[in-house]
């Protein structure tokens, strides 16, 4: 395969979703007339971002061959950590979203030293964390949701005019991560990494240190959802995020990124999100019984992930 | 004849043994200390919180030993909880039941070995020593009524249900729509599951205003931390001056935003009445004293002007 094919095997590939997504959207659009209407699409926007900014972050993990599965605990104990420093009059906003970012940074800090130095495989190491990061949520909020938080905290889980924060700040994270992926070294040493880490390691690259980066960002990015949602639904809930850390993996999959490392791009992952986001909105509109969802979300994922897959190869 | 005799001696022994030593359970003269094993459903639930609470407080006001196991919502875990508490050979076990006929077998295990095991706050297939708790489909018609009383008995209305085929959420469906066939001016429009989720409430309860607008008139959330997340929501939207909202459980947060006037209503499902009477009742029972087998805690509809009575 020459360099230019790949390149538009590679394009290919991102519109085919992007084409699933408009399909889906015009037939959601025939189905349900309050569909296509810009309040509607500001809720999906709303709606996708916890997820997508945990998309983000967990595809640098996935470039680099590795998984993260504490993503949902980490989210619940940087929620909490954030809501506990966030009483009105207790500190300016900034303290409680550094602390819990501080806290999802940490966590995944942490995941990357049990991977790079500890040699544990990064689905044990990250499961640990998972469990972990779970109970000390509950310790640290003492089993009960985090209440009574500062308007300029929850104010992080409203609007600006129309458009959602959340939405923007995911929209930031996406640009930055965008091109760190594709104009700097770093984005280069991660790929290289996943795609075969002993070939990067004789090239110099300091493969641990690229790991160590790729978990720690996960991590803090987590701990921005955390805060995030923590702001939008004004508590820290100790109990909240459970399985999201399988929500963002399947929309970073979807978005054409590789289990097995090196492949993968921002892009595809937040259409990934949104496809996944779509779908669901589309669904609660149109009033589908929660049994027939679960069931029809499940068919979606396996079936995008298929579709893409087949067209990468003719 | 002879088996019953035995039981009242035993039992004038055991309240001799009582008074011997005052009002607490443990006696210093020889008395054997209760010891109850407590299996529960999930302690990372606001609600069990309190349950467990009301527990400890009511064993250290009796001088009964607590050994409480966290089943983290796994029925099979509960089962191995409880027979670790059959080889300790607890007093009595309180189970707080995970699933209705998954936990089942725990209450059998109990009972086989001879030891005599509650049921708290939900049932199970296999019937226990005794029962102590609140009738769920209640407090769904209690929510329920008060949004067909707010409403003149007509209007559009919607349902968050919980985590698909747990007991809470089929008995709270099944007394939710009890009251709705008694008012057919009231239209369910859309039910959903939010999994019990303030934030995949919150989701829902947008999509709804999307697809339903001004057509809702009032929600009926199975637990406060939904009925929390549509609250958010329908402010957000600027929609809550025209919507009834209300949910059961009664946690802080919903208490508050009752009092604040934000919240319509919630069902108060009595955390300390619940524990407090399972600690009761295993002390009687160890003690082969006479007590209830089946003991159910009244729901009551908090609003505005009761929600500072409430705990």
């Amino acid at each position: 395969m020459t360099k230019e094919s790949g390149i538009v095997a590679t394009l290919m590939k991102s519109w085919g979703l992007a084409i699933a997504l408009v399909a889906i959207g015009v037939a959601l659009s025939f189905a349900h007339p309050g569909f296509l209407t810009v309040p509607n699409l500001l809720n999906v926007a709303r709606q996708i971002s916890i997820n997508g900014i945990l998309a983000v972050g967990v595809t640098l993990v996935l470039l680099t061959g590795g998984v993260d599965l504490s993503l949902g605990s980490v989210v619940a104990l940087a929620g909490v950590v954030a809501a506990g420093m966030a009483h009105p009059g207790q500190y300016p906003v900034a303290v409680p979203i550094a602390l819990g970012v501080a806290a999802g940074a940490l966590c995944g800090a942490t995941n990357g030293l049990m991977v790079t130095c500890g040699r544990v495989p990064s689905f044990i190491a990250t499961l640990g964390m998972m469990t972990a990061a779970r109970g000390l949520a509950l310790v640290v909020s003492k089993g009960r949701p985090v209440s009574n938080l500062s308007p300029e905290f929850t104010r992080l889980g409203g609007d600006v005019g129309m458009v959602p924060i959340p939405a923007m700040v995911l929209v930031g994270i996406a640009l930055v991560t965008f091109v760190v992926l594709s104009k700097l070294r770093l984005g280069r040493y991660l790929y290289a990494v996943g795609g075969n880490a002993e070939a990067a390691r004789a090239s110099g690259i300091n493969v641990g240190a690229i790991q160590m980066f790729a978990y720690t960002a996960c991590g803090a990015l987590a701990g921005v959802a955390g805060v995030v949602l923590a702001a939008r639904i004004t508590t820290g809930q100790p109990n909240a995020g459970v399985g999201y850390e399988l929500d963002a993996i399947a929309a970073v999959v979807i978005g054409g990124t590789s289990l097995s490392g090196g492949v993968g791009t921002v892009g595809g992952t937040i259409l990934g999100a949104l496809l996944v986001g779509v779908i669901n909105n589309g669904l609660d509109l149109m009033n589908v019984s929660s049994y027939y969802q679960a069931i029809v979300k499940g068919v979606i994922i396996v079936g995008a992930v298929w579709l893409d897959r087949n067209r990468g190869k003719s | 004849m002879k088996k019953i005799s035995f039981k009242l001696i035993v039992g004038m022994l055991a309240i001799a043994a009582l008074g011997g030593c005052g009002r607490r359970g443990q006696a210093a003269d020889g008395g054997k200390q209760v010891v109850v094993g407590v299996s529960l459903l999930n302690l990372s639930s606001e609600f069990i919180v309190m349950l467990n609470e009301a527990m400890e407080a009511k064993a250290g006001e009796l001088g009964v030993k607590l050994i409480v196991n966290d089943a983290q919502r796994s029925a099979e875990r509960q089962i191995q909880q409880v027979e670790g508490f059959i080889a300790q050979r607890v007093d009595v076990i309180i189970l707080n039941p995970c699933e209705v006929d998954a936990s089942s077998p725990a209450v059998d295990k109990a009972l086989a070995a001879g030891i005599p095991i509650i049921n708290l706050n939900s049932e199970t297939k296999a019937v226990p020593t005794a029962f102590v708790g609140s009738r769920d489909e209640e407090s769904a018609r209690i929510a329920m009524e008060y949004i067909a009383q707010r409403l003149d008995g007509r209007g559009g209305v919607v349902m968050m249900q919980g985590f698909m085929g747990q007991a809470a959420q089929l008995k709270r469906d099944e007394g939710a729509r009890e009251v709705l066939a008694k008012h057919p001016g009231l239209t369910l429009l859309a039910c959903q599951t939010a999994e019990w989720d303030r934030a995949k409430a919150m989701s829902l309860m947008e999509n709804w205003i999307q697809s339903h607008g001004a057509g809702i008139k009032a929600v009926f959330a199975q637990n406060d931390e939904m009925g929390m997340g549509a609250l958010l929501a329908l402010e957000r939207a600027k929609l809550k001056d025209q919507v009834v909202v209300t949910s059961v459980d009664a946690i802080a947060d919903a208490l508050q935003a009752v009092k604040d006037g934000r919240l319509d209503a919630t069902v108060f499902q009595d955390a300390r009445g619940q524990g407090g009477t399972a600690v009761e009742l295993a002390v009687k029972i160890a003690r082969k004293e006479p007590y209830e087998k089946e003991t159910f805690i009244p729901f009551k509809l908090v609003t505005k002007d009761n929600a500072g009575e409430v705990r």
